[in-house]
Order: structure tokens, then C-alpha cells, then sequence
């Protein structure tokens, strides 16, 4: 029995540091394309075109309620044969997660905009503000604005749930740190170190939500 | 034509579902007229006010803005003539100001956005209008940062910036902690006393005798009652109005 070596993971700092942008790297581009694809979706929604409402609101569910593992699998078998060439690790991987970071903003903002009170359409109607500069000048903002706590867990979940890549051989931090706790035979230490890491990025933004979300709350108190 | 009055209700007939809130309410407004309707709570007061803002469908009947058809029953459809809808302007209980635009934005957004006026002189005109009810100093600052007094007597604000022809208050200082209501009750009379035509819904007897020059009593779906306050406050000529009036006024003893 080996005793506990806090020291291991420091000597491979180089990969984790690559592993750790590969993940910061996916996460960003899957939130960016996530919440455009949320947004509409949300909006797909409100459809009053049954076809395109039925559509997304399979989508969100089938997204929302299985496990993303499985989504990844999906995707990297389904894909090339879908498309009729090898798309790459990369792109399939950003495929995969903006599907599922679509699906869990979506219902961020399907909330949000429930959230606007009745009175403010009231407000608008009384005043003439009505079609699209109701929608971009009152609506819109107010949504966004309401938004941005929930989309920012979203963030910090889309950035833990991104380790599942390395199940499909992406380099990323989770998959990086159990290669070398493999070769080493050092897990306890290097999974540690890897929770370590995840923890420090995951947590100031946990922080910055609670500080946001109490900022917007007192904006929005009236 | 002079002698066409402001607004004309006729045979007014609205209901929710299986609750009929109006059963063919008549009344009509002139332009020095400040209408201050009472009555019972759940007897459609703030109904009356969101129909004649064009908030509402109606079941039957028709108003007329200056002898013009403004709201009618056109078969199955409420019919709403969106130039004289332009002309009314209300205030509501909560203020419902936008939350995520600072006071002086507040003001500005309809005349700019919908009626082309330019962001300068719609900026000179709601600074006119801040100065005039001492709120110039809030100018920037948000909603949120302000007390309901002021939140309400921005609201009004918001409300002339579009120079209505006729002003809808809905209890406007219901929601109000009672220390801030003179303040906008301040408000008020001075739009009274300039001339603004209004009609008001509130259940403070005391303002109501202030400002009306009209109170009407609805209740059960008609108007009951209608006429000078000195009448329909002290000295209420039917039965029911005499009722509602004592037991208002002996709740306050």
C-alpha cells in the first residue's frame, strides 16, 4: 500500500493546464451556441404553429430527461452517419453539449418570460407600445435580465457535466488526469487534484451568481 | 361639435364567464369633468376603467370619444379605434414602471418608439415634467431606488408625456403606505385644477369629496347613482347609494 503523495499531481501540471483548456475551451463555445439555440427554442415554444411547437418541446424533454452520457454516445455514433462523413471528436463533442445546454436554457428562459408580470403588457398597451417595439424594448430586456442568474448555473452545471467528454476520448481535464492516474497508479491523488481544479473555477462562478442574482433582484423590485 | 360630450358610454354589458359585471351601464363624461367612481369592491370599477382603456373586450353596448365611435360589439369582436385609444391614458395601482430602464427612459420610450417624437425633445419634455412634480433629481435613477410616492407620481408622468385627452386613475394610491399618499394625491389636484379631465376610481371618501367634480355610485352592474359629491356623499337621493355611503364613512369613524 502506497501512502498519499499530495505532491503527484504537480508534476504533471502541463497536461492538466492543457486538459483544463480544452475543457474551459468547450464549455464556452457550447454555452454561446446553447443560449442562441435556448433562446429560439424558448421561443419555438410560444409557437402558435403546432408542428414547430410539438418539435421543440420533444426536443427539450428528450434532452432534459436522459443522461447526457448517453447523449454524447448518441451523437458520436449517430452523427457520421447522419452526415456521411466523420465530423471529429471536437465538432461532434460541441454538438452534443450545445444540444444539451440548449435544452436547459431554454426552460431558463421559457421562466423568465412568464416571470414578466402581466401588468407590464397592460402598461405598454395603455401607453401604445405594442409588436415589435413591445417585444424589443420591454420584453427582451426584461427576459435577458431575469435570465442571466439562471444562465450563469447553467454555465457552472455545462462546465461540470463537460468531464463526460473524456468518456468518448475527448482530452479534456477529466480525461488528461485519469490517464496519468492510470499510468501512475495514483488515483486517489490525481482525481483529487482534478476535483481541485474543477472546484476552483466552478466556485467563484457560483459566487458571482449569488452577488448577480441579488443585484437583479433589486433592480427588479418594484 | 361643442356640445358632443368627451366620452359616452352606453348600455355597457361585460361579463367573466358565468359573472356579469355589467348589465348595460350608462354614463357620460364632459370635458371639465372629474368622475370619481365608487361602490362596492368587486362591482367592476377597475373593469370600467381597463375597458375604457381599451384593455378589455366588452359583450355588448358602445362608447363614443367626442361623438366618434371608439368602442363597439361588432358581431363577435370588441371593436377598438386605435386613434382615440391613443387619446386616453391611465394609471395603475402597482405603477408598473420598467424595471430595467432608469426614469427619465421610463418617459421617453412611448413618445420616442411609437410616436416619433425625437429622443431630444422627449428628454426636454419629461425633464419639464420631473421638474414640475420635484422629481428632476431622479432623472437617473432607477425604479427600484424609489419610494411608491415617487414611483406613483412618475407614473403620472410617464402618463402625460403623450398628452392625453382624458386620464384613467386606478387606485392609484391603494398600494401606497398611507404616508406617501398626499404626495400623490398632491399630484392630482394640481392636474385637476389645470384642467385635466379625469376619472378616478379609489376608496378614499375624503379625496373623492376633494377632486370630483362627478362621483358616480356603480353597483350591480349600473350606475346607481350620479352627481355632484355634496349629493351623491351627504345627501344620496336613493337607498342603496345612502347604504354603501354610511357604512364606507362608519368604517372610517
Amino acid at each position: 500500500m502506497m501512502h498519499f503523495d499530495p505532491m503527484v499531481p504537480f508534476k504533471y501540471w502541463d497536461a492538466l493546464l492543457i486538459g483544463l483548456w480544452m475543457s474551459l475551451r468547450l464549455t464556452l463555445i457550447c454555452l454561446a451556441l446553447g443560449i442562441a439555440l435556448g433562446f429560439l427554442t424558448s421561443q419555438a415554444r410560444r409557437s402558435r404553429f403546432m408542428p414547430l411547437r410539438a418539435l421543440a418541446t420533444f426536443y427539450v424533454e428528450l434532452f432534459r430527461g436522459t443522461p447526457v452520457l448517453i447523449q454524447l454516445f448518441w451523437i458520436f455514433y449517430c452523427l457520421p452517419l447522419l452526415l456521411g462523413f466523420e465530423p471529429g471528436n471536437f465538432a461532434s463533442a460541441v454538438v452534443a453539449l450545445t444540444l444539451y445546454a440548449g435544452a436547459i436554457t431554454s426552460e431558463t428562459f421559457r421562466a423568465s418570460l412568464k416571470s414578466i408580470p402581466r401588468e407590464q403588457y397592460d402598461t405598454c398597451r395603455a401607453l401604445g407600445i405594442t409588436g415589435m417595439s413591445l417585444a424589443l424594448w420591454v420584453v427582451l430586456p426584461q427576459a435577458l435580465l431575469r435570465a442571466i442568474p439562471t444562465l450563469l448555473s447553467n454555465a457552472v452545471a455545462l462546465f461540470k457535466e463537460s468531464a463526460l467528454i473524456s468518456a468518448v476520448g475527448m482530452a479534456d481535464l477529466m480525461f488528461i488526469g485519469s490517464s496519468i492516474s492510470n499510468r501512475t497508479g495514483r488515483p486517489v491523488e490525481m482525481l483529487t487534484a482534478i476535483a481541485v481544479i474543477y472546484f476552483a473555477v466552478a466556485f467563484p462562478l457560483t459566487r458571482i451568481v449569488g452577488r448577480v442574482e441579488a443585484r437583479i433582484l433589486r433592480r427588479l423590485a418594484v | 361639435m361643442a356640445q358632443d360630450k368627451l366620452l359616452k358610454i352606453h348600455n355597457l354589458h361585460k361579463s367573466y364567464g358565468d359573472l356579469e359585471i355589467f348589465k348595460g351601464l350608462t354614463l357620460s363624461m364632459d370635458r371639465g369633468d372629474r368622475l370619481v367612481i365608487i361602490g362596492p369592491s368587486g362591482g367592476g370599477k377597475s373593469t370600467l376603467l381597463r375597458i375604457v382603456m381599451g384593455l378589455e373586450d366588452i359583450v355588448g353596448g358602445d362608447i363614443y370619444m367626442d361623438g366618434k365611435p371608439y368602442i363597439l360589439r361588432d358581431g363577435a369582436k370588441t371593436k377598438i379605434d386605435r386613434k382615440l385609444q391613443a387619446r386616453v391614458g391611465m394609471v395603475f395601482q402597482h405603477y408598473t414602471l420598467f424595471p430595467h430602464l432608469d426614469i427619465l427612459r421610463n418617459l421617453t420610450l412611448a413618445p420616442v418608439k411609437t410616436r416619433g417624437m425625437s429622443r431630444a425633445e422627449a428628454e426636454e419634455k419629461a425633464m419639464g415634467l420631473l421638474t414640475r412634480f420635484g422629481l428632476d433629481a431622479k432623472a437617473h435613477a432607477y425604479p427600484s431606488q424609489l419610494s411608491g410616492g415617487q414611483k406613483q407620481r412618475v407614473a403620472i408622468a410617464r402618463a402625460l408625456m403623450l398628452d392625453p385627452d382624458l386620464l384613467l386613475f386606478d387606485e392609484v394610491t391603494s398600494a401606497l403606505d398611507p404616508e406617501l399618499v398626499a404626495e400623490v394625491e398632491a399630484v392630482m389636484m394640481e392636474l385637476a385644477e389645470a384642467g385635466m379631465p379625469m376619472m378616478i376610481v379609489t376608496h378614499d371618501m375624503h379625496f373623492a369629496r376633494n377632486i370630483a367634480s362627478r362621483v358616480v355610485f356603480a353597483a350591480g352592474g349600473v350606475v346607481v347613482e350620479d352627481g355632484p359629491p355634496e349629493q351623491v356623499l351627504d345627501a344620496p337621493q336613493v337607498a342603496r347609494t345612502r347604504e354603501f355611503v354610511e357604512r364606507v364613512f362608519a368604517k372610517k369613524r
